[in-house]
Order: structure tokens, then C-alpha cells, then sequence
């Protein structure tokens, strides 16, 4: 199992080895590219999903969360008015919040990365690096629901534990000691 | 530090309730094939797509060349197609097309000024863009289009340096 835990972790796009249905997960798809929207939403309904809302706005997707129970949202980085980040915060922080929970995955540009810490620090749980493929978002998908994470509530943040004290081989810095 | 007012909450973990494990409707390796399998199919739609973000950033384009002032905005214009453009091109097998357009990103977003050279190697990726669709070069295009993005990656680096 470790092999296959680990290089799904990193998004190689390795098969992963649990076989989940997951045709009554709701998805909500927020992305102002509209044929990004289209993708995402093709690939989710080809792994058997049912029920995807989408939005093509921070600001619009927010207003679904409040019809749409959603499981997880899938969001892009890059969006105007508000980015990513900014919809992340909103929904972990946001006073009228009605899901502050979600598991947030995030799409990036490979050139991107250096924002990851930042959209870890807004409360996301996992990533894609575009190219976005089936086998890739369903590994995200399959490791949300293997290893759901605490939230943590400090003076400055709220949103999953950063650190993953799910992963047995996590040898990061270990935030909480540091002074 | 803030972790000392440190609070662990743990929701409730609906997800694996909701998720059955095995037998019909599993995301097994089959199923995950026949997921790239309609993504591979979409290639057609990603043409009609490309064709479209390519007329957007021509226009973009138009109005960087003509405008006057800063030309910030006209220059975000592009950006933004061209991220699009970046997003897309390598889930259809399109690599290149995501390799040129993030040149162009990252020359947009790194540039400390935006000077007619600037615009000419914007001009300069908009035009190679077109020839990956116009020439139908899959993947990275080859040893020409390996040529095509070393060039253009040298003009960046020049301009950025």
C-alpha cells in the first residue's frame, strides 16, 4: 500500500489501489474558464459522479454552497475577481460560511507551485497541477477520503491541519514545535 | 506564538459513508482507462476551444499594440488567455501548446516593464501558438517544435535578464 500511497501523494498519476464508487459524492466545480469547467465536470462524470454544480465565479460558487451540500469542491487558482485563495478563505472563514469544512481541491499552473504554501495557509487540502487527468484528480479524490484531516482553529488560522499526521512518512518541518 | 490557543476540531467524516468499496461503479484501472478514454475524445472540442482562446488573444493582442499609456491591462488581457490556453493544451496531448503559453505567462508576470520588445515577444508566442493548432503538432511537436520553445525561451530570458 505505501508505494501506491506515496506516488499518489505526489500526483504522478499512478493508479491508486482502493476502488471507490463514488457516484453519490456531490461535487461543486468553480472555475471562470469555462471549458476548464467542462473538462473537470467530463472527467467527474466519467468516474461514475452524479451530481456536479459548477460555477464560473468565487463569488457565485459561494452562493451555491448554500443549496448545494457539496462534498468536495474542486476550484482553480487563477480567477478574477477573486482568486482561489480568496474563495478559500471565504468559505473556511466566512461568518455566513455554510460549509466551512468542504475538502477544497485546488487546480494550479505547473509554474505555480510557489503558491501552494499560500493556498495551504488559506485552508486547501489538496492540489493539481494542470495538466488535470482522470487518474490524477481521482488519486486527490481517493486521499480525502482515506485520510480526512482535523481542522486546527488559531489567532490566524482556520481550515485542515497542515500538517499530514496521517502520513507515516511526512519528515517536514514540524510546525507546531517551532518557536 | 498563536499555538498556544491551539484548537483541534475533527468533523464528521461523512465521505467514507457515502463511498462504496468494489463491484460495479468502482473507480477500478478499467474505469479510470475508459476516463482518459472520453478526455481523449474531447480533442475535437478542445480544437473548437483553442480556436476560440486564439481569436480572444489576437484581440487581446490588438489592443496591446494600439494602446497607449501603461498598457498594463491590455497586457492582463493577454495573460489571461494565454493562462487558459496554458490549462488546457496538455490534458487534450496538446503539451506545447501549455509550454508556449506559459513562456508567455511567465514573461508577462516576471517583465519589470512593457516596452515595444516586450510586445513584440508576446506577438512572437501568440504566433507560434497558432502554428501548433495550424500544423496539428501533438505532444511537444518534435525536434521542430523543441526548436520553436527553446527560441522562444531564449527571447524570455533575454528579456528578463
Amino acid at each position: 500500500m505505501l508505494v501506491g500511497y506515496d506516488v499518489a501523494a505526489l500526483g504522478q498519476g499512478v493508479p491508486p489501489m482502493a476502488d471507490y464508487n463514488i457516484e453519490n459524492l456531490k461535487f461543486l466545480v468553480v472555475d471562470d474558464d469555462a471549458n476548464m469547467r467542462h473538462l473537470v465536470t467530463t472527467i467527474l462524470s466519467s468516474l461514475g459522479v452524479r451530481n456536479t454544480a459548477t460555477a464560473n465565479s468565487a463569488e457565485k460558487g459561494f452562493g451555491q454552497l448554500y443549496d448545494f451540500d457539496a462534498d468536495i469542491v474542486i476550484c482553480d487558482l487563477r480567477m478574477e475577481p477573486l482568486d482561489g485563495l480568496e474563495f478559500t478563505k471565504m468559505i473556511r472563514n466566512h461568518d455566513t460560511s455554510p460549509n466551512r469544512y468542504v475538502p477544497i481541491i485546488m487546480l494550479t499552473g505547473h509554474s505555480e507551485l510557489s503558491a501552494v504554501e499560500q493556498a495551504r495557509d488559506a485552508g486547501v487540502h489538496e492540489f493539481i497541477a494542470k495538466p488535470v487527468s482522470a487518474t490524477r484528480l481521482y488519486a486527490k479524490i481517493k486521499r480525502i477520503i482515506e485520510h480526512p484531516r482535523a481542522f486546527i482553529r488559531t489567532e490566524d488560522y482556520f481550515g485542515p491541519d497542515r500538517r499530514r499526521r496521517q502520513d507515516p512518512d511526512y519528515n517536514g518541518p514540524e510546525r507546531r514545535k517551532a518557536k | 506564538m498563536a499555538d498556544d490557543k491551539l484548537e483541534v476540531i475533527n468533523p464528521p467524516n461523512t465521505l467514507k459513508q457515502k463511498v462504496g468499496t468494489g463491484g460495479a461503479g468502482a473507480v477500478d484501472l478499467e474505469a479510470l482507462e475508459r476516463a482518459e478514454q472520453v478526455i481523449a475524445g474531447m480533442t475535437d472540442s478542445y480544437l473548437d476551444w483553442v480556436v476560440e482562446d486564439l481569436k480572444k488573444i489576437d484581440k487581446a493582442y490588438a489592443n496591446l499594440e494600439a494602446a497607449t499609456g501603461d498598457r498594463k491591462a491590455e497586457m492582463e488581457a493577454v495573460f489571461h488567455v494565454s493562462h487558459d490556453i496554458k490549462g488546457q493544451g496538455g490534458s487534450f496531448g496538446y503539451d506545447l501548446m501549455t509550454s508556449i503559453a506559459n513562456e508567455l505567462c511567465r514573461l508577462i508576470e516576471k517583465a519589470d516593464k512593457i516596452g515595444d520588445e516586450e510586445v513584440e515577444a508576446v506577438k512572437l508566442h501568440i504566433a507560434s501558438l497558432k502554428l501548433v493548432i495550424g500544423e496539428d503538432m501533438k505532444g511537444q511537436g518534435g525536434k521542430a517544435g523543441e526548436k520553436m520553445l527553446a527560441g522562444l525561451q531564449q527571447v524570455c530570458d533575454k528579456l528578463l535578464a
